[in-house]
């Protein structure tokens, strides 16, 4: 009996550690379609992104990759603005075909970049914690994914502070409430998408560098699969709704782990996607949508 | 109006700009290798030059670039129809790492640059999809990938055109069970006191795919078939491209094996090694195959792979002793020098497969197809950078498969590189050092 609760609590523990970077990603994706209701496809290449910047800056400078967060967010803040000024803003509004078309593109553009920069073979950096296990209930557990963890929480909690508390995380959320209400009210929605783009871009980035630290490879291609679940995961919690990201996160980081467990890793990606259905038929909207999303 | 006038101009304008230098750049190809030679023998290669197995795809066309220019500096293939010397011209076939890039390649490669023959071919899932195109063109192939038996054995297809220069999923099991039954099983039980009838316990943990499924079913047919004490007490399957393999783990620590062996490719290989041993505290030994035994590898999995094992045909750190070893080191050097870089299992069989190729051609005297398939059929070529059975390279009757003399290293941390190393252990004939159970190893169950 002891040994299977021991077991249990490793996979529910890697669950949350799943749903930690599924929650930063789709927290993300979901702010940038509650602000813009544009469908970004190359959000993935964003954590791509995140983990070369982190790579590159670990092999050049030797320092702790988690304090390389300090250089990846603020970088795919800015290439996220960037990205939004150059790519979405003249489209936005002329329908949703074209934003998917421009968001496929730009998801071979970043593709080919970085393997231009990098080459594309597979990469991988070590974690300076890697030898340190903390004991977890009955279980031991490197230290780096309790760090993992604490840095979602914490990126987590500073996005609330920063939409809650804030004059300008206000103006995003009248944005994304009521667009042509926060125009009339002297909001400029324009800046209000592209600070959203940023910090969407932020958020996947900061999951780049996790990615990496937690010791998972990457190459130029990885950021297709988790786009696709952090789009499963936003359609589950219900689009538009941060608190809905994060629930979806870790119903889907737990879900693929338990699956994992119990089928095989084969049916991994698979239980997303069931997932999904089940919402869809149940409750359209998602866990946290509005009735109008 | 005006406007409509100036825009169609200009589309125009656009259009024609467009065709020119389409067809200034279809004058040149892939690595400016298709200029035009008289007397020059197209050899296509089929390579992953994009996509997720590009790295494996550069080795593969680096590695018949030399093959061809050693060939091509002393005058190229003698071809006895005319008499004369013809240089081999490789055009390149980008598989795109997808079973439908394999399939434009090949078909661009018969159809319009008309190759005499065929090298290369990467991943039996790859392989599979373009198989067919090549049976039914009679086009001569060597592949030196697609290791599945799935792939070789197939009977919807005809076999006669196709050639598998790599040992097979049967091939390479039987080796890691032999070497597991031979050498493994006795160190576990006697450092633990366990009675010489105690079976091995073996998890396998295998990629999701007919390569994976492959070396599964190889596992489970031989042990029954050669009759070894080895149980297989979890099999755990994975999508191919994983990278979190922690569930996957605790799943197979829960069943207590010995030993895990592992059916990956390299990209899956590091972090699962890593995974198993940090994350999941695995203290058991991981076998993994052939496919993995790469600079890359060693680079990239760390000091949590020291006492591993590998079963292998072709290592760049690990070069048996036999009458292979001066060329093999050769090779390597002369690739180095040119790349800047190792050449990889894949690079150094797809490097054979241009000279088996050349010495086909020459025993037919031209490059007539069907001649070549027969002179590759009842041909033999003396071993060049891999071992082989016998000491020669020679496709069997039946499945038209080479047969190698595979072995089995042990990874040890090497303080000079800072990296892990293979040393061989297994087969006797090859060994170079004992194989040793680490002091942290804790065998399945007591």
């Amino acid at each position: 009996m002891e040994g299977i609760i021991t077991i249990i609590s490793q996979v529910v523990f890697w669950g949350l550690y799943a749903g930690c970077i599924y929650i930063l990603l789709a927290t993300g994706l979901n702010l940038i379609f509650g602000v813009m209701k544009i469908v970004n496809f190359a959000h993935g290449e964003f954590l791509m992104l995140g983990t070369y910047i982190t790579f590159s800056f670990f092999v050049l400078s030797g320092f702790n990759p988690y304090v390389l967060l300090c250089a990846s967010l603020p970088i795919l803040v800015v290439v996220g603005i960037i990205t939004e000024r150059l790519c979405f803003r003249p489209i936005l509004g002329t329908g949703k075909l074209n934003e998917i078309f421009v968001s496929l593109g730009i998801i071979y553009v970043f593709q080919n970049v970085v393997a231009m920069l990098w080459t594309d073979e597979w990469k991988t950096i070590q974690s300076p914690y890697k030898d340190i296990t903390i004991s977890w209930g009955s279980v031991q557990v490197p230290l780096d994914y309790f760090i993992i963890i604490g840095i979602t929480i914490c990126i987590l909690i500073g996005l609330y502070l920063f939409l809650h508390r804030t004059s300008l995380g206000r103006a995003i959320r009248a944005t994304s409430q009521n667009r042509k209400g926060a125009m009339l009210m002297g909001i400029n929605v324009e800046q209000m998408d592209m600070l959203t783009f940023g910090i969407g871009a932020g958020l996947a980035g900061a999951a780049g560098t996790l990615w990496a630290v937690s010791g998972q490879v990457f190459n130029p291609y990885m950021g297709s699969i988790p786009a696709i679940k952090g789009f499963a995961i936003i359609i589950i919690g219900g689009l538009g709704s941060i608190a809905g990201a994060i629930v979806g996160g870790l119903i889907i980081g737990l879900a693929e782990n338990f699956t994992s467990f119990t089928l095989g890793g084969a049916w991994k990606d698979a239980v997303s996607f069931i997932i999904l259905i089940i919402v869809l038929i149940v409750k359209p909207t998602g866990l946290f949508g509005g009735k109008d999303e | 109006m005006r406007n409509e006038f100036k825009s169609i101009l200009f589309l125009t304008a656009l259009i024609i700009v467009a065709v020119i230098i389409s067809g200034c750049t279809s004058q040149q190809s892939p690595q400016g290798t298709t200029q035009t030679v008289n007397n020059t023998i197209k050899i296509g290669v089929i390579a992953s030059m994009s996509g997720p197995a590009s790295t494996t795809g550069k080795d593969i066309w680096q590695s018949a670039q030399l093959a061809a220019d050693e060939i091509n500096s002393q005058g190229g293939v003698y071809l006895k129809d005319i008499g004369k010397k013809a240089l081999i011209q490789l055009v390149l076939g980008d598989d795109e790492s997808t079973r439908e890039g394999g399939q434009k390649a090949v078909s661009k490669l018969i159809t319009q640059d008309k190759v005499d023959l065929l090298v290369g071919g990467f991943s039996s899932a790859v392989v599979s999809a373009h198989q067919a195109i090549v049976a039914d063109n009679k086009i001569p192939y060597i592949i030196a990938g697609a290791s599945s038996t799935q792939v070789s054995k197939r009977k919807d297809i005809d076999n006669t055109y196709l050639f598998y220069h790599r040992p097979n999923t049967d091939n390479s099991a039987e080796a890691s069970l032999l070497f597991l039954n031979d050498t493994v099983r006795p160190a576990i039980n006697s450092k633990f006191g366990f009675p010489d009838s105690r079976p091995l316990r073996v998890a396998v943990v295998y990629q999701d795919s007919p390569f994976g499924k492959g070396q599964l079913d190889a596992v489970n047919n031989l042990t029954k078939k050669l009759n070894l004490p080895i149980v297989v007490v979890a099999n755990a399957s994975f999508k191919m491209g994983e990278s979190d393999f922690r569930t996957t783990l605790t799943s197979v620590k829960s069943q207590n094996p010995d030993v895990i062996y592992a059916v990956t490719f390299l990209n899956e290989l590091i972090p699962l090694t890593q995974q198993a041993i940090r994350d999941v505290g695995l203290k058991t030994l991981i076998l993994s195959i052939e496919n993995n035994d790469d600079p890359d590898y060693y680079k990239g999995v760390g000091q949590v792979a020291d006492y591993s094992v590998m079963e292998s045909r072709f290592s760049p750190y690990a070069i048996p002793n036999t009458s292979t070893k001066e060329r093999t080191t050769k090779f390597l050097s002369d690739f180095d020098t040119k790349y800047q870089g190792f050449a990889g299992m894949m690079g150094a069989a797809t490097y054979e497969s241009v000279y088996i190729a050349k010495n086909a051609i020459e025993n037919a005297g031209s490059t007539d197809k069907v001649k070549v398939k027969d002179a590759l059929s009842s041909g033999s070529v003396d071993q060049l950078l891999e071992t082989m059975k016998d000491g020669k390279i020679i496709f069997s009757p039946d499945t038209h498969e080479s047969k190698f003399d595979l072995f089995v290293s042990q990874m040890r941390m090497d303080n000079k590189t800072n990296e892990i190393r293979p040393h061989i252990v297994w087969p006797v004939s090859l060994q170079e050092t004992s194989f040793v159970l680490p002091d942290w190893y804790a065998p399945g169950t007591t």
